[in-house]
């Protein structure tokens, strides 16, 4: 018997083993809803720790998260960057429109008060030489442009066409030295010859000693000559100077038009006709 | 062929460069006139008639795009081309200093030449006025155009000679 329970031993305390813990577990049966001595032990035991791995996996989560979450920051960072830069490049589109508009509605409104034909044209290069003053516009004699029409934009005068071939033409300045247009000062009817002085500047020259010129004056074209039509505006008079001798006063004037920002002129096709 | 049309090409862009881009960024008298560092470089390192005549036509071409005196860039220009080949004979012509120094000097020449015809053939009052203040800052920004763009290839060259 003995030899019998040391040879299946192993087998015997299995079974003991799990009789036990069957059972064990059919004691516990009719108290399943209530914990025992046994089972409060290890909750209570265990009641710290799963605060503590509870908030660990908490803590492990909110970084996956987090590193999820900047992933797509990151990708949604650079979509956002590529919306600026084109919302941005739209912005000054937009901005550009505005001004373009600005400036074409101006000069429709001097082109509406013509009632000779003009042409509008754009600025499309400038003078090669510091010392000349003259732009190239984009229209030429394909467009009926032909030398000695005058050029003025919403402000005032330009200048006057000077070289045209058939898809370009050159605006010879009011300000270069060898431009000279027939102005009168509008308030005080005073006449003169508007010539350039080269660097964004104009003189009135051949005012007579005794004519009322004031600084602040606005000069005008006076239609002589028959180039440019009368009453459009040249510049204003800047500094007035009277010597003790001679005839005529040396007069000043800053041109109406910023020569250095011109982008849009009108060529007027007929003269003499202004409203 | 491939070197005229590549001269072309360079005076094309040079003269693009001045008449639409530089007017844009840089005021009056600090643009730089690239024709005349073309005709420096011609006068300096180029030769015989054809030289001369290409001098010419560089200022033709000038005159087309500035001023109303179709011919004045022409004469000074050939004047300048004329002038160089005399002296370029007993000059270093390699030297990228020489090359500044007579840039400067060009352009200094060519105003000079624009002021005497303008003042004896043209009724322009008081263009020496505005020549004569533009003439020296021209000249000093051809130079530094000038110590600019051939600075850069003799650098090359230089390396390469390492």
């Amino acid at each position: 018997m003995l030899e019998l329970l040391r040879k299946y031993r192993i087998y015997i305390i299995v079974g003991v083993v799990l009789l036990a813990a069957f059972v064990f577990y059919s004691l516990n049966l009719k108290n399943k809803e209530r914990a025992n001595a046994f089972e409060r032990g290890v909750m209570d035991l265990m009641a710290p720790l799963y605060g503590v791995a509870d908030r660990m996996n908490g803590g492990v989560s909110g970084i996956w998260a987090d590193y999820l979450d900047l992933l797509e920051v990151r990708q949604e960072n650079k979509q956002l960057r590529e919306s600026v830069k084109v919302l941005n490049t739209r912005l000054l589109e937009a901005g550009e429109a505005v001004a373009a508009n600005e400036r074409l509605k101006r000069l429709l409104e001097l082109k509406s008060s013509l009632r000779a034909p003009a042409v509008a044209a754009s600025v499309i290069g400038e003078d090669g030489s510091p010392w000349f003053k003259t732009i190239v516009i984009d229209r030429g004699a394909a467009d009926g442009l032909r030398e000695g029409l005058p050029v003025v934009a919403s402000d005032g005068v330009v200048g006057q066409l000077v070289k045209v071939a058939a898809g370009s033409s050159r605006v010879l300045l009011l300000t270069d030295h060898a431009s000279g247009v027939a102005g009168i000062v509008q308030r005080s009817r005073a006449r003169g010859v508007v010539k350039g002085k080269g660097g964004g500047r104009c003189s009135l020259d051949f005012t007579l000693r005794e004519e009322d010129v004031k600084v602040g004056d606005i000069v005008v074209t006076s239609g002589i000559g028959g180039v440019f039509p009368k009453g459009l505006p040249l510049g204003e008079v800047t500094m007035v100077k009277k010597g003790e001798y001679g005839i005529f006063q040396t007069v000043e004037v800053r041109p109406k038009v910023n020569i250095t920002r011109l982008e849009e002129v009108l060529v007027i096709l007929q003269e003499q006709l202004y409203d | 062929m491939t070197k005229f049309l590549k001269t072309i090409m360079v005076v094309y862009a040079a003269l693009l460069v001045q008449v639409t881009v530089l007017p844009a960024y840089i005021a009056d008298p600090f643009k730089p006139n690239f024709l005349i560092l073309i005709v420096a470089c011609l006068g300096l390192r180029g030769g015989g008639w054809h030289g001369a005549l290409s001098a010419f036509l560089l200022g033709l071409v000038a005159d087309c795009f500035s001023g109303i005196y179709l011919g004045l860039s022409a004469f000074s220009f050939l004047a300048i081309y004329l002038v160089l080949r005399r002296v370029a004979v007993s000059l270093y012509t390699d030297s990228l200093y020489l090359m500044v120094l007579v840039v400067f000097t060009a352009t200094l020449g060519n105003g000079l030449i624009h002021l005497l015809l303008l003042l004896i053939f043209a009724v322009a009052d008081g263009v020496y006025a505005t020549l004569l203040a533009g003439l020296l800052p021209q000249a000093l920004i051809n130079a530094l155009a000038a110590s600019l763009l051939f600075g850069i290839p003799s650098l090359g060259a230089r390396e390469e000679a390492r």
